[in-house]
């Protein structure tokens, strides 16, 4: 184990931390549990939910603290109440923490005192939570609709457990229900951008509202692409199916969601995962990574009009995804990670495959990388572009390079060693700038370490089993998950159930935690920048985005004639 | 040196590890069912007429998430991942596979149980000689499980009588 | 110089324009694609295109006049600017002051594009439309100044006999960057092309063009852009052979290296291209005016004599 894996996994370090914090609320908490080798759970009442997460948040010596995810579940069948539950993590290379603040919510006053006005990190949790389970944050800033449609009707939460999967309430789109999008500020234009445009990979409506080509503010409307696949989780699937269904919550960082959430149950139930088994996880991770930030980079490259190095960083990740379709038969969804290990081993001639693709893939990108700094129109194009401060990344939670980029010190594999991280040896680049720039930079490192974290995971490998055998896991046990996605950490909670299957299932993504920030980025850029600064971010709306049971069939169906299309269209454009 | 390919006319082959579209093969097929409770899409189904004695495995390729979970658990090897990968049609049907089967018919009352005749037949070839008793098995084991219970009760009563005398 | 060569030369030039200028953007294409390290699409690719759009009908997202008229005033706009040019020893139309006219009606190409964007409704269309604007106002006095200091040179307001007369002076020569320059951004290419940028603002004015207008609209921006480049082709390659061509031999002759500088051209433009990123509009017009200063500096050297 390193030098620094050891230091924050030290029990001294961890008590020190949770010592603290009981010590300093002690009138204040219910109950305090440890459910997983790093995690607590904390209860508290809810009166004093902004005062106990508050203090950690905020906590001046505590490094890179920040919201890590927030639960909500309906506890009804089991105690008669909601609980939330608030995970807060530590970074920095600073001890191997995450705290669950936890506290529970009766149906006759379904209310609760919101965290946002002292953590904006708190805002989309805290409207989903609305919008799924009809706990209502009081104080909320900015209670606007979050994931349910605009259509879905009043009084309806499809999280809880009295709402069947299968259920589809009725939905009729009127004026009513039609979203209210902030008034754009005084002497601006409205610049739609999507839900369907070119350079957004996928779909998300931006409202930017602009003073010639200045952005002065933005407003947003996502989560065009739920599936419910938290609900499915919880309702049809067993334990061993969720790991794929996980893996295909997103179409490029699935690895690290069905890792998160193997990981989750491994520490709900006490599995222990092979050694070997945890290097190939890390081993596939990275080759997620690298194929992740070549693609980010060659966006970033078209959203400028440099199709030389889009071309180039896709031609070098083709070899990485005919690599992974050697490995594991398949170029994106690998199905690797189960429960308890791996599915597949790595032999000896895949192992020789590897070594040769990275060989050849860090010549290639340090010409590719040589080649597009010394572009100089790119470079100007993205210095000084979508500066996010320190101070807005830390405020919103941010993760992931989107946030290394601004100086934010924290990387899930360092700070919580999972999988085979803690046997190795690794940088975590951090860029003060914030723009970018900064950005690409951050990624454009991170794909030669993780170069050199598989050839180290392929040279310390042992041998051995790669996959433990599980019996049961016990119900009703709690814990997180996480891994550190290209995008940022992955956080995914589990609450065991009977049969099998999961009691509750919430999956964070990474760019649920970055999108927020995405206005502090744009304001004061130009509309020219607008998708740079989105692409910028590697935003992930499919992961972000997956939680309710969407039916397409809303209202009434006509067949539209061509020209009444037309004249339709023309409407509309006229009302932007 | 261009890399970009003129497919779709030249063919392209799948590596060796590639897992595409699956495939059942019905010569192997026992109707058992493991693959179907696998499948964490729902692409296979489990299709029982007890009326007409049949069962159906239906895999709908166009619901298949490519996990393999499938092809692992299939004790005869008939659910198999294929090297195919391109499954464009213009008719959905060409997606839908079906394996009939004949369910088996309880000799004793002649209502159909919940398993096929190869399901039956391949439990009895696997069994295992000498560790149980072969022919006591082979004689409940056709039988529903009514006839089964039944069977069980008469012997047990059958049996206590012969103590009791 | 014989009626009959006058006849045949016009012909070649009105050919050359129409359906010269399609081959060139396949073959930019090719090119970049082969950069790329892409097959790439046909080199009689946008001829394919073309001829695709413009057996489509429009959909018209508005009933203005301006908004189906614009492609055809761009088009018969760019046409006219490419027929004061020379070809050969032959220059299609030309009188005294044709100078003015090219600068014209390559404004008008432009104007077209601004009418079309701000007939409509759609923030993309607008802010196409006022890009264009922008660098036209930023680019099209350099184009000026820089054909005006050749003028000042040649003692000629007829365009097309500018490069006949020019002698070679210190200020011809910056004038020939100062046009090399223009013609490359009033042509929009990356990394100027901020006005049709696909990925910032969906093309701008095309994104609500479609069919035949579309077509025609996309064909009178080639031509266009082949009118700037035959002019800077003739420019240079002409001086070059003037003393030894003559007859209707020597016009064949200079044809020919005007093609052949042409095509030179465009391909260390698709080269250029495919090496930049897209600047911002503001990055542009900043650079710009810094050009535009210069040649306001090589017009007074001219004037001096230099």
């Amino acid at each position: 184990m390193k030098e620094w894996a050891r230091k924050i996994t030290d029990e001294k370090v961890r008590e020190r931390y949770v010592n603290e914090v009981i010590e300093r609320f002690r009138d204040k908490i219910i109950r305090v549990e440890r459910n997983a080798d790093n995690q607590w759970m904390i209860e508290i009442r809810k009166e004093d939910l902004p005062e106990v997460i508050g203090y950690i948040i905020n906590h001046p010596e505590w490094k890179e603290t920040q919201l890590s995810t927030m639960v909500g579940a309906d506890e009804r069948p089991l105690r008669g109440k909601f609980s939330l539950i608030y995970w807060i993590s530590i970074n920095g290379a600073s001890g191997d923490v995450f705290f669950g603040i936890k506290t529970y919510i009766s149906e006759d006053d379904p209310k609760f005192p919101s965290v946002t006005p002292i953590h904006p990190g708190a805002n989309w949790y805290e409207r989903e939570v609305k919008d799924l389970l009809g706990l209502i944050p009081e104080g909320h800033p900015d209670p606007r609709r979050l994931v349910l449609p605009d259509d879905w009707p009043e009084g309806v939460y499809p999280l809880r457990k009295d709402f069947h999967y299968t259920d589809s309430p009725k939905r009729e789109f009127t004026d009513e229900t039609k979203y209210p999008y902030r008034e754009p500020p005084k002497g601006t234009a409205v610049f739609p951008l999507g839900p369907y445009h070119v350079a957004l990979d996928e779909p998300g409506h931006f409202r930017l509202y602009v003073k010639g080509e200045e952005i002065v503010d933005v407003d947003y409307r996502l989560f065009y692409q739920h599936r419910g696949i938290e609900k499915i989780g919880e309702n049809r699937l067993t334990y061993d199916q969720v790991n794929f269904i996980a893996e295909r919550i997103c179409g490029i960082c699935g690895t690290a969601h069905a890792l998160a959430y193997a990981q989750a149950v491994e520490a709900a139930g006490g599995v222990e995962v092979p050694e070997r088994a945890e290097y190939i996880r890390t081993v596939m991770a990275e080759i997620e990574r690298l194929h992740s930030h070549l693609l980010n980079l060659g966006l970033a490259c078209h959203d400028v009009g440099f199709d030389k190095g889009f071309m180039d960083a896709f031609r070098l990740r083709e070899h990485v995804m005919w690599l992974a379709e050697r490995l594991t038969g398949n170029r994106k969804t690998y199905g690797m990670v189960v429960i308890g290990g791996v599915r597949r081993d790595f032999l000896e001639y895949r192992r020789s495959m590897i070594e040769k693709v990275i060989r050849e893939l860090r010549e290639g990108f340090q010409k590719w990388a040589d080649q597009t700094l010394s572009t100089k129109t790119f470079v100007k194009r993205c210095e000084g572009v979508g500066v996010l401060s320190y101070k807005d990344a830390k405020r919103w939670s941010s993760v992931g390079p989107w946030a290394r980029g601004s100086g934010r010190d924290l990387d899930a594999r360092r700070d919580h060693p999972f999988a085979a991280y803690k046997y190795l040896d690794f940088k975590v680049p951090v860029y003060k700038e914030g723009d970018v720039l900064a950005r690409c930079l951050v990624r454009a490192e991170e794909i030669l370490e993780s170069i050199w974290i598989i050839e180290q995971a392929l040279d310390e490998m042992p041998g051995g089993d790669i996959l433990a055998e599980w019996k049961e896991i016990p119900p009703y046990q709690e814990a997180v998950g996480f891994t550190e996605a290209p995008r940022g950490e992955d956080v995914h909670y589990v609450m065991t159930g009977e049969g099998n299957r999961l009691y509750r299932w919430r999956i964070r993504a990474s760019t649920y935690n970055n999108f927020p920030a995405l206005p502090d980025a744009m304001r004061g850029n130009s509309v020219a920048d607008a998708v740079l600064i989105i692409a910028s971010m590697d935003p992930c709306y499919s992961c972000t985005e997956r939680v309710q049971v969407v039916d397409a069939r809303s209202g009434k169906v006509r067949v539209l004639t061509e020209k009444e299309l037309t004249e339709l269209s023309r409407k509309a454009s006229r009302g932007v | 040196m261009a890399v970009t390919l003129k497919y779709p006319f030249v063919k392209i082959e799948a590596p060796p590890e590639y897992r595409g579209v699956p495939h059942i093969n019905p010569r192997l097929c026992i109707g058992c069912g493991a693959c179907v409770n696998a499948c964490p899409a729902d692409a296979l189904l489990r299709i029982d007429d007890y009326e007409k004695g049949t069962r159906k495995i239906v895999l709908d390729v166009g619901r298949c998430i490519r996990c393999a979970r499938c092809d692992e658990a299939c004790p005869t090897g008939a659910i198999r991942m294929t090297r195919n990968f391109e499954v464009a049609t213009l008719d959905r049907k060409d997606h839908v596979e079906v394996v009939e089967l004949r369910l088996h018919r309880c000799p004793n009352c002649g209502s159909y149980t919940d398993y096929t005749e190869r399901a039956l037949e391949k439990a009895l070839q696997i069994l295992p000689e000498g560790l149980f008793d072969g022919d006591e098995i082979r004689k409940r084991a056709i039988l529903c499980r009514n006839c089964r219970r039944k069977l069980t009760v008469d012997d047990a009563v059958e049996a206590s009588r012969e103590v009791v005398e | 110089m014989s009626g009959y060569e006058r006849i045949a030369f016009s012909f070649i030039a009105v050919c050359l324009i129409l359906f010269l200028p399609p081959l060139l953007d396949g073959v930019a294409r090719k090119i970049k694609a082969k950069i790329q390290l892409r097959q790439g699409a046909p080199i009689l690719q946008t001829y394919y295109d073309l001829v695709t759009f413009l057996s489509m009908e429009p959909v018209y997202p508005t009933e203005r006049l301006a908004f189906r008229l614009a492609p055809y005033i761009a088009f018969a706009s760019a046409v006219s600017a490419a027929l004061v040019l020379p070809y050969g020893r032959v220059i299609p139309v030309s009188f005294t002051g044709d100078i003015f006219v090219f600068l014209y009606v390559l404004a008008m190409v432009s104007i077209a594009y601004m009418i079309a964007g701000f007939s409509l409704n759609n923030t993309y269309t607008n802010t196409g439309a006022n890009r264009e604007m922008m660098i036209m106002l930023s680019i099209e006095p350099v184009l000026g100044l820089a054909i005006g200091t050749l003028a000042l040179n040649a003692h000629t307001l007829r365009i097309g006999a500018i490069p006949f007369a020019v002698t070679f002076t210190l200020s011809v020569l910056l004038a020939y960057g100062l046009l090399a320059y223009s013609v490359y951004v009033e042509g929009g290419f990356i990394p100027f092309d901020v006005a049709e940028a696909e990925q910032e603002i969906l093309e701008g004015v095309f994104s609500e063009y479609s069919g035949y207008l579309l077509g025609i609209f996309k064909w009178a921006l080639m031509i266009k852009r082949f009118a700037l480049l035959w002019l800077l082709s003739s420019f240079i390659s002409i001086p070059l052979v003037r003393n030894i061509a003559s007859g209707a031999l020597g016009g064949a002759l200079i044809l020919v290296i005007q093609l052949m500088v042409l095509f030179l051209l465009y391909t260390s433009i698709a080269v250029i291209e495919s090496m930049n990123a897209r600047l911002r509009i503001e990055q542009i017009i900043r650079q710009n005016a810094g050009v535009f200063v210069c040649s306001i500096a090589v017009l007074v050297l001219a004037a001096l004599g230099w």
